[in-house]
């Protein structure tokens, strides 16, 4: 478990890096917190010429409130999201979500764009950046680009990032007033990756919903939305029956993978189960919020 | 009694806080890989992809001319060099396979080693590993063990002529017969799965060559030097005093490192062919499938009561899936023929038949695991007493009470030959029920089923067999002894005291414990006292730690040389107090004469025997050293009570483990702090076996769980605060009235678990035979249990 031999530069700019990246041809990667890359280095599961290094780049590190909309640098760690007061007060699921991730060391280390880069299927990030509707900076060679959420994830371990790309920030709308939301994971044990895990929100007016999104993950090759199911909601009032339906249709729409952790007919279930405690909660908090 | 003696605190008994701690927790242990060894040359294995294949051709050309790389080895270049080693034993039927360094001819499981690249750094040899080319032939294999065992499957051992390595009987009475005309009757089919140790610290070792000498020092991260210096010394036709094997802190080892590896035998081939220092790191991967492992067991049961719950019969056909090579020294029946010969349990067993067949199959070996045996037996024994308390309408208290070997029935013959000394079954047992507060936890209970919860409880009692002495071997004839041990306690001229061992500490705290008897014994300062031990040198002839043998054997052993030292120390003390020896008392190192306030220091004792001219007569002069073995020939019984209290998610089945509780009877206790932490420890690996725990392959025969993500071991969230309750009864077949108890928490864990979550889900129905038993497995016990609903 030792990685194949390799060059190492550290960037100091933006444009150091996609500079670095440019001309290696697609031989070249970039290591953030380095908490997937370094095992894949190890199992020789990648074979990358050159690895650059940006976590000296600080401009990429920064949680801000932006009026419209909270900004995130592609560097900034699990841990700060975790404990971030901006976070806290504009988007609470992610900071909820990030004591799901890992353990504390890895938080110190890993970063949310190595997370939504490495697109772990399971990974919690990637389901909250679809969750939120949150756009994707990038930045290249040629310029500047950015995509949204839903179309940056293209399957396992694979995303809209070109050789070259490097992605710089992360966009994601505060929610309206009036809006709860839900988290809930099933994992063995507490900081693994999760065997299923749901995020939702809810956005209430005059006692009925009118804006409703849950997001899944460990359930397929990508993050999911499970759009038929958020539709259910609109124009209704929560009760326990409408939840059943809604779970029983998110269940439906997930064709997991079974693996030695699971299999897929629990997955499943478990998406059941999750959708109803996550989006009950939303439901519950949406309500206290309206109050 | 003197003054002295009474005001002197007990150090046995005393909870003194490690003294190897200190090292350890600020980073200053020296582990195998901490050794720096100039200009050594670091080894990588390309291991085997196939589970069964034969070898067509190695072509290592290119590896061999690849950056750093000094040498690389294939078995065609030990053929002449290092002759196989077996585990050899007088069991009739067995078969013991030939083990080498590297795969001859066949590879037999995935990770099997099959070439050896030395090169200046492992970057370097796991570069070069990559371009060496191996022609294989995949063989037909059965890596199912029951398919395994069919007179049609392929061999694996094909001068074996079958893949069942033996087969063992035990049997008292006419179990089948009493069983047929019981009125009660319960069994099952139960599977405990493959594990493996997982221990911090992976295996590595170190060959340091002296040429000048012919001699080789070993740096192993094992738990028995003195085993790896015996076969070693044979492979390569060494005198011991040119052969050392140095275990220096080792972290952890659970079973996984008491064997020979073929990677510590290439080691120090090279060693000393290339004239230099060779190192191995193992990495994760390598200890994941390539380290021994454990369990693996499918147990057809039966156990018989009458309509007052007392056990008639109990019948058990084994089959142990041992992998690919009878280990060494062990033997393959080490774990499947223990769990037949444990299967009684503390129980009284009127008749009994137990049938075990250890079958080969293309996995890594399966060696000793902390319990071994006995926590599969446990599992079975306690899963059919509930099912039968269930049966005739008992609670699962009332039927150990009822079955359990009573105090007076001591010593009580088990029906598969072992004998069970005085110890506290039923102590145990009420005391844990006591410290948990049984009925209020069962009307709890009653309250949370009516609520729809789905809460359990678990009692599990067992005992087990520790501190064995030279009478019973885990394999009759197998090629060492491990009934024997020796303690070397030497006062040195500036009066500091080296007590020597053939025990290998790897996590027990024996650095602590021992320094605690020989100090009570001998009357010295505990300050004043170095353990050595993890050293082939420290005594003539050892074996190490394993089998809960250390604090029984090393403990006796150390009673009588510091009892024999004492008297040397009193003698000459004698002479310079000019008292008769037996009005002196030794304490806190320094000999009194009883009632005055005359005394010596035992460094003036040591000063006059082997520094001060003439201040002796010269046959007084006598080193002050006492060498003496210790053997407690059977070997002494201890026992415990586990009850875990869990909840499960009826939504996740998610299991969450509330209370658990051990009660458990250990003998005479030296350090109370450490038992402890031994029965935390092992209560933890325990419900790894429970709930977490499980080496998987594919129908392929390929491994799934080579790394941390796969293979899941509990972590530090995932145990509950674990109560320890004391029965501390003295052991009477054992010098010091100590008992083993390194593997007990390991052995009543999984069945305590097991017994909760059948206990959760009685109401649906389900019953528990299969471990672990995780959220996916339950997830389809009770989709099954609903679909025949
Ligand atoms: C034991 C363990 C448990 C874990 N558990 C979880 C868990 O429960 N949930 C979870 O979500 N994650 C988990 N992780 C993963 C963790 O969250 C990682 O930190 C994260 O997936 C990757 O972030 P990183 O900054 O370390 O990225 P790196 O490892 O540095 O990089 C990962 C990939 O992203 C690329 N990359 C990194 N930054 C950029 C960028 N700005 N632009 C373009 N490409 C980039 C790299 O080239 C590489 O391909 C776990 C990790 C470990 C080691």
């Amino acid at each position: 478990m030792k990685p194949p031999p390799f060059d190492y530069v550290v960037a100091d700019s933006v444009e150091a890096a996609v500079a670095l990246l440019g001309q290696s041809a697609g031989e070249a990667k970039i290591i953030a917190g380095g908490q997937s890359l370094v095992p894949m280095l190890n199992f020789r599961l990648l074979r990358p010429a050159l690895l650059v290094d940006i976590n000296a780049i600080a401009a990429l590190s920064f949680v801000e409130d932006a009026g419209h909309e909270i900004r995130i640098g592609a560097l900034t760690r699990h841990r700060q999201l975790e404990t971030s007061p901006v976070i806290a007060t504009h988007l609470p699921v992610i900071a909820e979500a990030m004591g799901h991730v890992a353990h504390l060391a890895i938080r110190n280390r890993g970063t949310i764009g190595g997370s939504l880069s490495h697109a772990d299927p399971a990974a919690e990030l990637p389901m909250l950046a679809l969750l939120l509707d949150a756009r994707l900076e990038i930045a290249s060679g040629g310029g500047r680009r950015d995509v949204a959420a839903g179309d940056f994830f293209r399957g396992a371990l694979s995303v809209a990032l070109d050789d070259g790309e490097l992605l710089t920030e992360i966009r994601i709308p505060k929610l309206p007033a009036a809006t709860g939301w839900g988290f809930a994971e099933v994992a063995r044990r507490h900081g693994d990756f999760a065997l299923a895990a749901i995020a939702t929100t809810l956005t209430v007016a005059d006692g009925t919903a009118v804006d409703a999104r849950i997001a899944m993950t460990g359930v397929a090759d990508r993050p999911l939305r499970a759009t038929v199911a958020e539709r259910l909601l609109l124009g209704q009032a929560v009760t326990a029956d409408l939840l059943e339906r809604v779970a029983a249709v998110a269940r439906e729409s997930v064709t997991p993978g079974s693996d030695v952790h699971a299999s897929a007919d629990y997955r499943r279930h478990l998406v059941g189960v999750l959708v109803r405690r996550a989006m009950d909660e939303a439901w519950r908090r949406a309500q206290r919020g309206a109050a | 009694m003197t003054d002295a003696a009474h005001l002197r605190p007990k150090m046995i008994g005393a909870s003194v806080p490690r003294t190897e701690d200190a090292r350890l927790l600020t980073g200053r242990g020296a582990f195998v890989d901490d050794r720096k060894l100039p200009d050594a040359l670091h080894v990588a294995f390309v291991r085997s992809i196939h589970p069964h294949a034969r070898i067509r051709a190695i072509d290592a050309t290119r590896a061999l001319a690849a950056p750093g790389v000094a040498a690389v080895y294939t078995a065609a270049d030990l053929e002449d060099v290092v002759p196989p080693i077996r585990a050899t034993s007088r069991m009739s039927g067995y078969y013991a396979t030939p083990i080498l360094p590297l795969a001859l001819g066949k590879v037999r499981y995935v990770g099997e080693p099959v070439v050896a690249i030395l090169a200046e750094s492992r970057y370097l040899a796991e570069d070069a590993l990559e371009l060496v080319e191996i022609d294989y032939e995949a063989l037909p294999m059965a890596i199912d063990p029951e398919t395994a065992a069919r007179p049609d499957a392929p061999l694996l051992h094909e001068a074996a002529g079958t893949n069942i390595l033996l087969t063992r009987e035990f049997k008292r009475g006419d179990a089948e017969g009493d069983i047929a005309m019981a009125p009660v009757r319960v069994k099952g089919r139960f599977r405990m799965r493959r594990r493996t140790p997982a221990a911090i610290e992976v295996r590595a070792c170190a060959a340091d060559y002296d040429a000048g000498r012919d001699a080789l020092t070993l740096y192993a991260a094992t738990q028995i030097p003195g085993i790896l210096r015996d076969a070693l010394a044979q492979i390569f036709d060494l005198p011991g005093h040119r052969l050392r094997v140095v275990a220096p802190d080792v972290g952890g080892g659970f079973g996984g490192k008491a064997s020979l590896y073929p990677e510590e035998i290439l080691t120090c081939l090279a060693a000393r062919q290339l004239g230099r220092a060779v190192k191995w790191t193992g990495d994760r991967v390598e200890d994941l499938t390539a380290t021994s492992q454990a369990f693996d067991e499918i147990i057809d049961a039966e156990l018989a009561v009458d309509s007052q719950g007392r056990v008639l019969g109990l019948t058990a056909d084994a089959i142990g899936d041992v992998g690919a090579y009878s280990i060494y020294p062990w033997t393959a029946a080490l774990e499947p023929v223990q769990v037949v010969s444990f299967l009684p349990g503390p129980y009284r067993v009127p008749s009994y038949r137990g049938r075990v067949r250890a079958v080969a199959t293309p996995k890594a070996p399966t060696g000793p695991y902390r319990g071994v045996g006995r926590p599969v037996s446990t599992f079975v024994i306690e899963r059919l007493m509930d099912m039968a308390a269930r049966e005739i309408g008992i609670d699962p208290l009332e039927i150990r009470r009822r079955n359990l070997v009573a105090d007076d029935e001591f010593p009580y013959k088990v029906a598969s030959g072992l004998v069970w000394d005085k110890s506290g079954f039923h102590a145990c047992l009420e005391q844990a029920c006591a410290a948990i507060g049984y009925d209020a936890l069962r009307a709890r209970q009653a309250e949370a089923r009516a609520a729809g919860r789905w809460f359990g409880i678990g009692i599990a009692s067992y005992a087990e067999l520790t501190g064995i002495g030279s009478r019973i071997s885990a394999a009759p004839g197998m090629p060492i002894n491990t009934g024997t041990e020796t303690a070397s306690i030497r006062i040195d001229s500036t009066g500091a005291v080296t007590a020597a061992f053939g025990v290998a500490a790897h996590g027990q705290g024996l650095e602590t414990t021992l320094a605690q008897v020989v100090a009570e014994h001998l009357g010295a300062r505990l300050a004043d006292i170095r353990i050595v031990q993890g050293d082939s040198d420290a005594v003539g002839g050892g074996t190490g730690t394993y089998a809960s043998r250390s604090t029984v054997l090393a403990g006796g052993a150390a009673i009588r040389a510091a009892d024999g030292l004492r008297e040397k120390v009193l003698q000459v003390a004698s002479h310079l107090l000019e008292a008769a020896p037996r009005d002196l008392v030794a304490a806190d190192g320094r000999v009194t004469v009883v009632g005055t306030d005359r005394s010596v220091t035992f460094r003036e004792v040591a000063r006059a025997v082997y520094a001060e001219m003439g201040r002796l007569p010269p046959e007084a002069r006598e080193e002050l050293a006492v060498t003496r073995n210790y053997d407690p020939i059977l070997g002494t019984t201890s026992c415990a009570t586990h009850i875990a209290a869990l909840e499960i998610d009826p939504q996740t089945y998610i299991v969450r483990i509330e209370r658990y509780v051990v009660a458990e009877d250990c003998g005479r206790i030296i350090n109370p702090l450490i038992v402890d932490g031994q029965v935390h420890g092992g209560v933890a690996q325990g419900i790894g076996a429970a709930l977490y725990e499980e080496v998987i392959h594919d129908e392929n025969g390929q491994i799934l769980t080579g790394s941390f993500v796969d293979y899941v071991v509990p972590a530090a969230g995932d145990i509950p605060p674990i109560e320890v309750v004391h029965v501390e009864s003295m052991s009477p077949t054992t010098l010091g009235g100590f008992r083993g108890m390194g593997e007990g928490g390991t052995i009543g864990a999984p069945a305590a678990i097991a017994n909760a979550v059948a206990d959760a889900l009685a109401p649906l129905g389900v019953d528990v035979f299969e471990l672990p038993v995780t959220p996916a497995r339950l997830f389809r016990l009770i989709a099954n249990a609903q679909a025949r609903s």
